[in-house]
C-alpha cells in the first residue's frame, strides 16, 4: 500500500453498509458525521484566517509600522571581545560606541530657550554577575538615597540575568555609582525633558512622555524633526510678549471671575504667532500630571462663537463684492421676528443705520440685513475663502474643526446670525488670521508657530490675495473707528492707532443660549495707519465689576486688556508710539459714523450711485406675541432645523 | 482496502503500518524542527548553548513518535480513561511536590527529566472526551447529563492548572476541550450560553487573578506604562520585530535580541529571533508552515472513519494550533504574555517531547484510520 499524504480526504469514507441496508442508527451516524465534518472544515477555517491575521500583524509589526528603538540600546553585557585595532569593530561595538543624541531644543524666534533635554544615564544590572546581592543594595541605597532600598534589594535578589534599578541619574548620581566600582551594574544613557519657563506657552510647547516622546503640541508635531534635526526648533513666537500677553490675561481671568482665557498676538504680514496663551495652562515639565482641562488650547481647539467680531467679515463681504457701499443704509429700528425667534439690538439705536454705525454700535439687525444682502451663497464663498470651514494650517497637532452649517441648513435665517457671528463657531485663531487678512491688504496669510524670513521691501503681507486693497483700507478706517467711537473704546492706546471690533457671544449650555455666560472677545490690529500685529484677548464666563458697571461685555472686560497689552508690546517689537503727527494719522484713517455735506473723507468715499436704502429684507412680521426674552440670544437653534417656517419675502438684495 | 475492512481487518504488520505513517506530514515536522535548530543557533551564537542539545532531543522525540504511531489506536482508546487518571494524579502531584520556578509549580523532575504535566494533561483530555464520545450515539449528546461528566472531566484539570498558576494553560486546555465538544456535535447553543456565562465570570475571575496575571493583562492593555518592567519584553520583542523589516537582518546580523535585550530569547521570544533575522518573509514562511501541520492534522480527522480517531486528531492539532498562535501573537504584542512556547522551535525538552507524543497518536490515528473498533455499534 503506497504511503498517503496526510491532507487526501477521499471518497468511501462512508461505510460500505449503506449498499446492504440503512438503518435508524445508520442514518442517525450519517448525521454525526456530517455534522462532524461540517465542523472540522469550519474549525480549520477559522484556524487559517487567525493564522493569516497573525501575518497581517507580522507584516505590521515589521515592514509597516516598527518600532524604532528611542535611543541607540547597549547590551546588558559589556561587549568583552572589545579590539583595539580600528577596521575590526564589531558592528555591535560600533553600536555601542554611538553617541547618544538629544532631543534638541525648542527657541523662541530671539533664541531663548524654551525646552531642552539634559542628559541623565539609567541603571540596570545583572545580578548574576554579582558578588554580593545584598551588599551592593545597601552601597547604592548609600549613594543614591532617593532610590527605594526595599525595591533595590527585592530586584538585585530576584535572581534575574536582567533587572531595571533606576532612571533619571544626574550626571553626580552616575558618578558616585560607578565609583562604587560594584560588577554587574550597567549605564545606558538617556535625556530629561526640561521647560526652563514652565508655565510659559505650555499648550504650544505641549510635552514629552517618559519615553521623551512628543505627546502634545510642537513636541508631537515636530517629534521626529527634534529627534533628528542639528538645528534647535526655532519657533515664530516672543517669549517676552507671550509673558506679557500672559499676564494680562491672567490679571482679567482674575479680576472677572473668568474660568479660561485666551490671547493670542500675531505678526499680520506673514503669519507668525508671537504669542498663544490659553489659560488654565500647566507646568510643561509635568505633563503627565496635568488635568487634561488644562491641556485644552483654547487658542486652536477651542470651538467659539465669534460673536460681533464677525460683522467685520460681514462688512468685507458686502463692500468687496459690491453688494453694499459704505454709506448704504440698514434698518435697526425694527426686531426682526423670524420663526419662534427675534433678533434684536443691544443697546440699540431703533433707527436706521449707515454700515459705519452698524460696526460702531455693533448691532445686529444691521449686520443681519447686510448678511441677506450678501447672500447664503457669496456669504458661504467669502468664509470658506477665509478658511473658516477648515482645519488651520498651523503647527499643532491639536488644530480642530470649526462647527460649520452644512449647505442644506444654510438657511436665510442661517445666514443672517452668521452675518453677527453666531450659528457658527471657529477657533480664536480663525478669527485672528480673518482679521488679519483684512487689515493688512488683502492677503490671506497662513498662520504660523515657526519663525520666518523677514519680509522682501515691495511684500506687503505673505499670502494669496482675496480682497480688493481699497476694501481692506475702508475696513482699517471700520475698525480704527470701533475704538474711537464705538464699543472698543477701552482699548486704545495714544500712539498706536489701535482698531478692532469687540464680540460678546452667549455661551451655549444644555438648554440653549445660556444667559449673563458669555465668551467675550477683542480683537484688534495696531498701528491701524500700517497694520503690523494682531491682538486677540477673549474671557471665558467673565463676571462684571464695579469697574464695568456689572457688565461683562468684551467692550468692558477684554477690550482694556487688549490696551494694555498692546502698550506694553509696542515698544519690545520696536514700535515707538507715533504721537509727534498723530493728528495727521487719525485724519489719514477716520471715516464718520454718517455721511458729511461736502468734502473731506465722506466725500472720497462718496458713493458714485446714489446709497441704496437696504431693507427691509424683511416682510413686516405678522402680528404675534413674541416673547421680549426671545432675543437674539436664543438664536442658537435658529441654524438647526427649526427655520422651517420663515416669513421672508423673495431676497431681493440688488434694489 | 474495501475487501479488507469486509474481512474485518486483518492484523497488520509493522512494516506495513510504517509505510502507512504518513511521511509527508513527517517532514513537516522535521522542517519546524530544522527551523526550531537555526533559531537555537542565532539565540545561543553557535551551536553549543541550545542548537545541539535540541536537535538531539528531537531526534529521541522523532523515534517515540514513530513507536507511538504503530501502537493500534484501539489500545490507546483502552487506556484513554486510565492515562486520563494518571494525567490528574501528576497534575496533584505537581502541586504537592513539584518543582518551584519563576513563581508557579509546573515542573516535576522523574528520573532526570523535566516534565510539565499540564502538557501531558491536554493530551490526555482529549482521549478521555474522544473516547466518551467515541461510544455515545448521536441522540445521546444532547441530553445534557451525558454532557456533565466531560464538562467536568475538562473543568477538574482547568482547575488543577490554574491552581499551579498557569492561566494560559489553563485556558488553552478549556479550549481544547472545548473544541472536542463542538466536533461531537455539541449543540452550538450551548456553546454560546457558555461564552455569555464565562464573559460574565470574567470580571470576577480577574479579582482572583494572581497580580503577576493581572500586570500582564494590564501591561498587554499599555505596555508602555511600564517600559522597564513587566513591558519590557514586548517592547523589546516589538523593536526586534521592527528591526527586521522585509528581508531580515540577515542570519546572525541583528541587535536586539543578540545583544541580550531579549529576555527569554530561547524560549517564548524564539519567533522574534526568526522575524528579526529573516524579517517578514521568514516569519510568514514560518507560520505557513505551522498553518500546514495544523491543516495536516485536521485532514487526518476528516479522513478517519472513526469517531474516536476523528476527535483525537481534532483535538490534538487544535492544541498544537492554540500554541502556535499564541505565542506568536503573544511576541507581537497582540495578546498578554503568557508564557506558551512555539512548539518544536522553543528550546525545552519537555514541551518537545509531549508534542512528539501528542504527533505519534495523530499518527496512529492516521495509521489505523480504517479500523473497526469492536463496539462500534452499541
Amino acid at each position: 500500500m503506497p504511503a498517503q499524504g496526510a491532507g487526501a480526504p477521499r471518497q468511501g469514507a462512508v461505510p460500505r453498509m449503506e449498499y446492504v441496508r440503512v438503518t435508524a442508527p445508520d442514518l442517525a451516524r450519517r448525521a454525526a458525521l456530517a455534522t462532524t465534518h461540517r465542523r472540522l472544515r469550519a474549525a480549520a477555517l477559522c484556524f487559517l484566517l487567525l493564522f493569516a491575521a497573525v501575518s497581517l500583524k507580522l507584516a505590521d509589526a515589521t515592514v509597516l509600522h516598527p518600532l524604532q528603538p528611542r535611543a541607540p540600546q547597549i547590551a546588558r553585557l559589556p561587549p568583552e571581545e572589545h579590539d583595539p585595532t580600528p577596521g575590526s569593530i564589531l558592528p555591535v561595538v560600533a553600536n555601542a560606541a554611538l553617541p547618544h543624541r538629544l532631543r534638541q531644543m525648542i527657541v523662541d524666534r530671539n533664541n531663548q530657550i524654551l525646552a531642552v533635554s539634559l542628559p541623565t544615564a539609567e541603571l540596570y544590572a545583572n545580578p548574576r554577575e554579582m558578588i554580593d546581592t545584598a551588599a551592593a543594595a545597601d552601597q547604592l541605597k548609600r549613594a543614591v538615597p532617593r532610590l527605594d532600598a526595599a525595591m533595590l534589594r527585592a530586584r538585585l535578589t530576584s535572581g534575574r540575568a536582567f533587572v531595571y534599578l533606576a532612571r533619571r541619574l544626574s550626571p553626580q548620581e552616575e558618578l558616585a555609582i560607578n565609583d562604587l566600582g560594584i560588577p554587574g551594574l550597567y549605564f545606558q544613557p538617556s535625556e530629561e525633558r526640561h521647560y526652563p519657563r514652565g508655565r510659559l506657552a505650555a499648550q504650544v510647547l505641549g510635552g514629552v512622555d517618559v519615553d521623551e516622546r512628543g505627546v502634545a503640541g510642537v513636541e508631537r508635531f515636530f517629534d521626529r524633526d527634534l529627534r533628528e534635526a542639528v538645528e534647535p526648533l526655532r519657533l515664530s513666537l516672543d517669549i517676552r510678549v507671550q509673558t506679557v500677553v500672559r499676564e494680562e490675561l491672567t490679571a482679567a481671568m482674575v479680576q472677572f471671575h473668568a474660568i479660561g482665557a485666551c490671547g493670542i498676538v500675531m505678526d499680520v504680514r506673514t503669519g507668525e504667532v508671537l504669542a498663544m496663551v490659553s489659560l488654565p495652562d500647566y507646568d510643561a515639565n509635568a505633563f503627565g500630571a496635568t488635568p487634561a482641562e488644562a491641556r485644552f488650547n483654547r487658542a486652536v481647539t477651542g470651538m467659539f462663537e465669534p460673536g460681533s467680531t464677525f460683522k467685520l467679515q460681514t462688512a468685507a463681504m458686502a463692500l468687496d463684492s459690491g453688494v453694499a457701499h459704505i454709506w448704504d443704509q440698514f434698518d435697526a429700528a425694527q426686531p426682526i421676528h423670524i420663526g419662534r425667534f427675534t433678533i434684536t439690538d443691544f443697546q440699540g439705536k431703533h433707527r436706521w443705520l449707515y454700515l459705519p454705525e452698524v460696526l460702531a454700535y455693533s448691532s445686529n439687525l444691521g449686520a443681519a440685513h447686510i448678511a441677506l444682502a450678501v447672500g447664503a451663497e457669496r456669504q458661504r464663498a467669502w468664509l470658506r475663502q477665509m478658511g473658516m470651514f477648515a482645519r488651520l494650517p498651523i503647527e499643532l497637532p491639536e488644530a480642530g474643526l470649526p462647527i460649520v452649517p452644512s449647505a442644506a441648513n444654510w438657511h436665510e435665517v442661517a445666514t443672517m446670525t452668521i452675518g453677527f457671528g453666531h450659528g457658527i463657531a471657529v477657533s480664536p485663531l480663525h478669527v485672528v488670521r480673518g482679521v488679519a487678512t483684512l487689515a493688512n491688504g488683502g492677503l490671506l496669510i497662513s498662520p504660523t508657530l515657526l519663525a520666518q524670513p523677514a519680509l522682501a521691501e515691495d511684500e506687503v503681507a505673505r499670502g494669496q490675495r482675496i480682497m480688493q486693497p481699497a476694501t481692506s483700507d475702508t475696513l482699517r478706517r471700520l475698525m480704527r473707528l470701533v475704538v474711537t467711537a464705538g464699543y472698543g473704546q477701552k482699548a486704545d492706546v495714544p500712539g498706536y492707532f489701535v482698531g478692532g471690533k469687540t464680540g460678546t457671544a452667549e455661551k451655549v449650555g444644555a438648554h440653549g443660549y445660556k444667559k449673563h455666560t458669555n465668551v467675550s472677545a477683542f480683537v484688534s490690529v495696531f498701528p491701524m495707519n500700517a497694520p503690523r500685529y494682531a491682538v486677540y484677548m477673549m474671557l471665558d464666563e467673565p463676571h462684571g465689576d464695579a469697574s464695568t458697571g456689572g457688565f461683562s461685555t468684551a467692550g468692558q472686560v477684554s477690550a482694556p486688556a487688549a490696551g494694555r497689552v498692546i502698550a506694553r508690546i509696542g515698544p519690545m517689537l520696536g514700535l515707538l508710539p507715533q504721537t509727534a503727527d498723530a493728528a495727521a494719522i487719525e485724519a489719514g484713517l477716520a471715516i464718520p459714523l454718517q455721511p458729511a455735506r461736502g468734502g473731506g473723507i465722506a466725500h472720497a468715499l462718496a458713493p458714485e450711485h446714489p446709497p441704496a436704502h437696504h431693507a427691509p429684507m424683511i416682510a413686516p412680521a405678522p402680528a404675534r406675541t413674541a416673547d421680549p426674552r426671545h432675543d437674539l440670544r436664543h438664536d442658537a437653534q435658529i441654524t438647526a432645523p427649526v427655520a422651517t417656517a420663515l416669513y421672508l419675502a423673495p431676497s431681493d438684495a440688488a434694489r | 482496502m474495501m475487501e479488507r475492512r469486509l474481512l474485518r481487518e486483518p492484523e497488520q504488520g509493522w512494516t506495513a503500518k510504517l509505510w502507512q505513517i504518513s511521511w509527508g506530514y513527517v517532514l513537516l515536522l522535521c522542517l519546524l524542527a530544522a527551523v526550531g535548530y537555526v533559531a537555537l543557533y542565532a539565540a545561543g551564537n553557535g551551536p553549543d548553548a541550545y542548537a545541539n542539545r535540541q536537535a538531539l532531543r528531537f531526534a529521541v522525540a522523532l523515534g517515540l513518535m514513530l513507536a507511538i504511531a504503530l501502537i493500534d489506536i484501539r489500545l490507546i482508546a483502552r487506556l484513554a480513561w486510565p492515562l486520563y487518571g494518571v494525567g490528574l494524579a501528576l497534575l496533584v502531584l505537581v502541586l504537592r511536590y513539584g518543582h518551584v520556578g519563576k513563581g508557579a509549580q509546573r515542573w516535576l523532575e522523574i528520573g532526570g527529566l523535566q516534565l510539565q504535566p499540564s502538557e501531558l494533561m491536554k493530551i490526555f483530555l482529549v482521549l478521555a472526551l474522544a473516547h466518551w464520545f467515541h461510544r455515545a450515539a448521536w441522540e445521546r449528546v444532547g441530553n445534557p447529563l451525558f454532557l456533565l461528566p466531560p464538562a467536568l472531566a475538562i473543568l477538574l484539570p482547568m482547575a488543577l492548572i490554574l491552581k499551579e498558576p498557569n492561566l494560559g494553560t489553563a485556558l488553552i486546555t478549556g479550549m481544547v476541550g472545548a473544541s472536542v465538544l463542538l466536533a461531537a456535535g455539541v449543540r452550538l447553543w450551548k456553546f454560546a450560553l457558555l461564552a455569555v456565562l464565562a464573559g460574565i465570570a470574567a470580571p470576577l475571575a480577574y479579582h482572583h487573578l494572581h497580580d503577576y496575571q493581572r500586570a500582564r493583562i494590564t501591561t498587554f492593555l499599555h505596555p508602555e506604562t511600564d517600559p522597564l518592567g513587566a513591558g519590557y519584553n514586548i517592547i523589546q520583542s516589538k523593536i526586534a520585530l521592527g528591526s527586521g523589516g522585509l528581508w531580515g537582518a540577515g542570519f546572525q546580523q541583528v541587535s536586539q535580541s543578540q545583544l541580550n535585550l531579549l529576555p527569554e530569547r530561547q524560549t517564548d521570544f524564539i519567533f522574534t529571533i526568526l522575524a528579526e533575522q529573516f524579517g517578514l518573509v521568514g516569519g510568514v514562511c514560518v507560520i505557513a508552515l505551522l498553518g500546514m501541520i495544523v491543516l495536516g492534522g485536521f485532514a487526518v480527522a476528516l479522513r478517519c472513519t472513526h469517531p474516536f480517531g476523528r476527535l483525537v486528531a481534532l483535538g490534538i492539532a487544535t492544541n498544537f494550533c492554540l500554541y502556535a498562535l499564541v505565542n506568536i501573537a503573544m511576541v507581537m504584542g497582540a495578546i498578554p504574555v503568557g508564557g506558551v512556547p512555539l512548539p518544536l522551535v522553543s528550546h525545552g525538552g519537555s514541551a518537545m517531547l509531549t508534542t512528539m507524543i501528542g504527533f505519534g497518536i495523530l499518527m496512529s490515528v492516521h495509521v489505523h484510520r480504517d479500523v473497526e473498533f469492536p463496539d462500534q455499534r452499541d
